[in-house]
């Protein structure tokens, strides 16, 4: 019966998931006690280049070949012929030979090969949380051990002012076990993308608070009577992501494990339960019960297929405001060219509204690091790894190397840093010099997904449209990014524990949230609704997750 | 007598026209009529996703984003054909996927039809023992991770014995065709076993000439399989260039709707949205093959699926 079961479609990803994480559990367990011992790796200095510091070229002393773990685009498909990889063999003597995974299951084939003890050295694209399931295992190393020899991060994580947010990384043990991409600027990438056109010659300009978007869509509504002006094609998740911080709670993809800083009483509590979550639910029903929201968008469950329906509508002047990226602004715009004609409309995105808390948005963010396979520790040329990786990852010439190629050869860069690609090549992603024939990215591998994790203001400057830019500096100049929830890492049997406590909490959170502002269940049933969590044991959750929170606090 | 059965046999005639009279009633027009419309209607919802997936492949991006296109294309063009066309990574992943397939339902096929004749010789020894196991591995596995780390420990990771090997034997098929055997008239064999013949002379050429429809049936379910197996590839195999076009396709549409939906977490520029009719063009093509064998074999699927299931 194998065949049937790998044809099997419906196979659940969850169930596949968890398995791979037990079994990897299981099969790890053995080295589990190796991660706490005293940290010598002096002897393994292959290829380890003496004086190394922050800002400078690093090469190896002698050749490596390290591996790493790639993941194949759709769009991008790999090639080990590409350019960057040539380039950077030849400025840091690392030959990089790849894993390829399809990025349709990137995640499921990345911890397949973490659990099977089978990954490759370098695993990049790890977005911060990812690596809890492989540290009680012990499969990747405790990455803050090797911290000192990594220059180029310590430099920017103090310059950047980001040392807050990497202490938060920090797992029950006390050690980080991913590297994060850093941001020297971080701002939502979903917000609000808005027909700009119709908010200001009928809505009354851009909104700034919710309730003025509340007023604009009224007014919408009114001069096209068969719209349902807001919608959002990531079920809902992402609207209530971004509103949930102007409203002083966390709801959508950004409610995680439901945890939130209480600062009043000084320790966490429940985002569901709270007035201020009660406030924005109620807030949403108004908005559905005046037929303002387009509410089929916030029960798409097809993937992905939610957000293609939305740009049908926006076609159709059925929608006005929706939750996006500047990606999707585009998408939309592109849709609205071929109803309405290039020209006769203009659709951007626009910062978070305001609301009752101010004028919040997410608190500051990571982009996606990496890991280190645990094999790697025990290899001769170690220390030149990590070398290579802090070069890799938070050099700013190498940033530069992987978002624009060769200077001189690929892009030319003015006095005040401007950076223009030459002619020859074009970088369709990004709308630039359609017309050559050698693509950046595609045929040469430069502006693929390394090159987007650590950025600074300028380097993410550089290659963002004049919109993006004035999208970026108008959240950084208009909106305060709240401070980030205190860490409260737990051990390794709490978290088995905690993530049966939080599942079906969350379950409920979700279907419930949903249910109110949709109006299939009423308001008043609210503290019915807080009751029903009380029954699924939030109260012992929450304690546990606040003496987890002490116990870090206590420790550090 | 002459007059008696002269009107026996023109009264034969005329109960017969009376049955036809009834066929030919308004009842039976009515049902007739509403049988082929809801026959006909059932036929189109099944067609409309591939005729919507056909039309898209021949409009433009934004024209379906704009959703536009339904039954006939919008901005006709074969740009998109032309554009996978020239994509060398489709064809590499094409061209694995004819191998792998032939290569898996040859295999499957030797293993599966000398396993089952084996076992539908009711005097074989231990022959409950082995069905046993065979329908054991209908309900337990090992799992993944161990799968895994036994096919890569066997070194058939990145080749193609990770797809072929492990699923030759679909037990089910396997009980199918040893039903079939065991129908087959004993005295055939015990004939030509008189004859002289032996236990391989009379599985190759008495008993496999006489299951051509079951053998046309088992290497249909086979082929289609393996052609549309991803998953084994999925986890045996890390280069590129060895993956089936299944996973080529599956990486560009769950990809770019996983794009979508993991949108908080991976909205890099990278995730870019790929353009609709592109996802269309390859699913066609894909599909293509499978669509133009089954017109064929479907003769013998229907009478080889039946032949097992009356036991007699």
């Amino acid at each position: 019966m194998t065949a049937h079961m790998f044809k099997d479609s419906r196979f659940s990803r969850r169930t596949f998931v968890t398995g791979i994480a037990a079994a990897g559990l299981l099969a790890m367990v053995g080295c589990s006690s190796k991660s706490k011992e005293a940290v010598d790796i002096s002897s393994q200095n292959v290829g380890y280049m003496e004086g190394y510091t922050a800002d400078m070229q690093f090469k190896a002393s002698e050749p490596l070949d390290l591996s790493l773990l790639w993941t194949d685009w759709p769009d991008t498909p790999v090639k080990d012929s590409w350019e960057i990889f040539k380039e950077i063999k030849e400025r840091t003597n690392v030959n990089l030979s790849l894993t390829h995974i399809p990025f349709s299951d990137a995640k499921e084939k990345r911890s397949l090969l973490i659990s099977a003890g089978d990954a490759p050295s370098i695993i990049p694209l790890v977005y911060t949380g990812e690596e809890e399931a492989f540290v009680s295992s012990g499969a990747v190393l405790p990455l803050s051990d090797y911290s000192d020899l990594m220059p180029n991060f310590q430099k920017y994580v103090k310059e950047w002012d980001l040392e807050e947010m990497i202490e938060n990384l920090r797992q029950s043990d006390g050690k980080y076990y991913m590297m994060p991409g850093l941001q020297e600027v971080s701002v939502p990438v979903f917000s609000l993308v808005l027909r700009k056109d119709v908010f200001q010659e009928v809505g009354g300009g851009i909104p700034n608070t919710w309730d003025e978007l509340r007023a604009a869509l009224v007014k919408i509504k009114a001069k096209y009577p068969d719209s349902y002006p807001l919608a959002d094609g990531f079920e809902g998740q992402s609207l209530l992501n971004y509103a949930a911080r102007a409203f002083g709670t966390q709801a959508g993809w950004g409610f995680g494990n439901g945890m939130m800083w209480d600062e009043a009483a000084g320790k966490l509590k429940y985002a569901a339960t709270s007035n201020e979550y009660k406030e924005m639910v109620t807030f949403f029903h108004g908005l559905v019960k005046d037929g303002l929201v387009d509410t089929e968008s916030l029960t798409a469950a097809d993937a992905g297929g939610g957000n293609a329906t939305v740009s049908e509508k926006f076609a159709k002047n059925q929608i006005f405001a929706a939750s996006g990226s500047t990606n999707t602004a585009i998408e939309y715009s592109t849709a609205l060219d071929k109803t309405l004609g290039a020209g006769k409309h203009q659709v951007g995105l626009v910062p978070p509204p305001g609301g009752p808390a101010g004028d919040t948005v997410e608190p500051r963010n990571f982009w996606h690091g990496f890991m280190i396979s645990s094999k790697a520790k025990d290899a001769s040329n170690f220390q030149a790894l990590l070398q290579f990786l802090d070069w890799f990852y938070y050099n700013p010439d190498a940033r530069e190397l992987l978002r624009w190629g060769v200077e001189g050869k690929h892009y030319t860069k003015a006095a005040d840093g401007t950076i223009t690609l030459k002619d020859e090549y074009s970088l369709k992603a990004r709308n630039l010099n359609l017309n050559a024939k050698i693509d950046l990215e595609i045929d040469l591998g430069f502006a693929t997904f390394p090159s987007e994790s650590t950025e600074s203001r300028k380097l993410k400057e550089s290659y963002s449209t004049p919109e993006d830019v004035e999208y970026i500096d108008a959240v950084l100049s208009s909106r305060t990014p709240l401070a980030p929830a205190p860490p409260a890492p737990l051990e390794e049997a709490e978290l088995e524990q905690a993530s049966l406590a939080s599942t079906p909490l969350k379950d409920t959170v979700e279907t419930n949230t949903l249910k109110f502002i949709l109006g299939q269940r009423d308001l008043g049933e609210w503290d019915k609704f807080v009751s029903e969590l009380e029954g699924q044991g939030l109260a012992s959750y929450v304690d546990l997750m606040n003496s987890a929170r002490e116990r870090f606090a206590a420790k550090s | 007598m002459v007059m008696q059965s002269e009107r026996a046999q023109s009264a034969k005639p005329r109960r017969g026209s009376k049955a036809r009279n009834s066929r030919d009633s308004a009842g039976y027009r009515v049902f007739t009529w509403l049988n082929s419309t809801i026959l006909v209607i059932l036929c189109l919802i099944m067609l409309y996703p591939f005729v919507t997936v056909l039309a898209q492949s021949f409009s433009s991006p934004g024209a379906i984003k704009a959703g536009l296109v339904s039954f006939w294309p919008v901005d006709f063009n074969i740009d998109t054909y032309i554009a996978v066309a020239n994509n060398g990574m489709f064809w590499r992943n094409y061209g694995n996927t004819v191998v792998y397939t032939v290569v898996a339902t040859i295999i499957a096929m030797i293993l599966t039809t000398s396993f089952a004749y084996v076992l539908s010789k009711e005097h074989l020894r231990g022959r409950k023992v082995l069905i046993g196991i065979a329908i054991f591995t209908m309900f337990f596995n090992g799992g993944i991770v161990p799968n895994y780390v036994l096919i890569s420990s066997l070194g058939m990771k990145n080749t193609m014995w990770a797809l072929v090997i492990p699923g030759a034997i679909s037990v089910f098929n396997l009980l199918v065709m040893k039903s079939f055997f065991e129908n087959l008239p004993k005295d055939l064999e015990e004939a030509a076993q008189i004859d002289g013949l032996s236990w391989f002379g009379i599985f190759g050429r008495i008993v496999l000439p006489l299951s051509k429809a079951v053998i046309a049936t088992m290497v249909l379910f086979y082929s289609v399989a393996f052609w549309n197996d991803w998953f084994a590839a999925f986890l045996y195999l890390d280069k590129s260039e060895l993956f089936p076009v299944t996973l080529f396709l599956r990486n560009l549409l769950a990809g770019a709707s996983s794009a979508a939906t993991e949108g908080a977490a991976a909205s890099g520029s990278t995730a870019s949205a790929l353009s609709a009719n592109i996802q269309s063009v390859t699913m066609i093509l894909t599909v293509l093959p499978i669509l133009f064998v089954y017109p064929f074999v479907q003769r013998h699927f229907v009478s080889g699926i039946m032949l097992g299931s009356v036991k007699g």
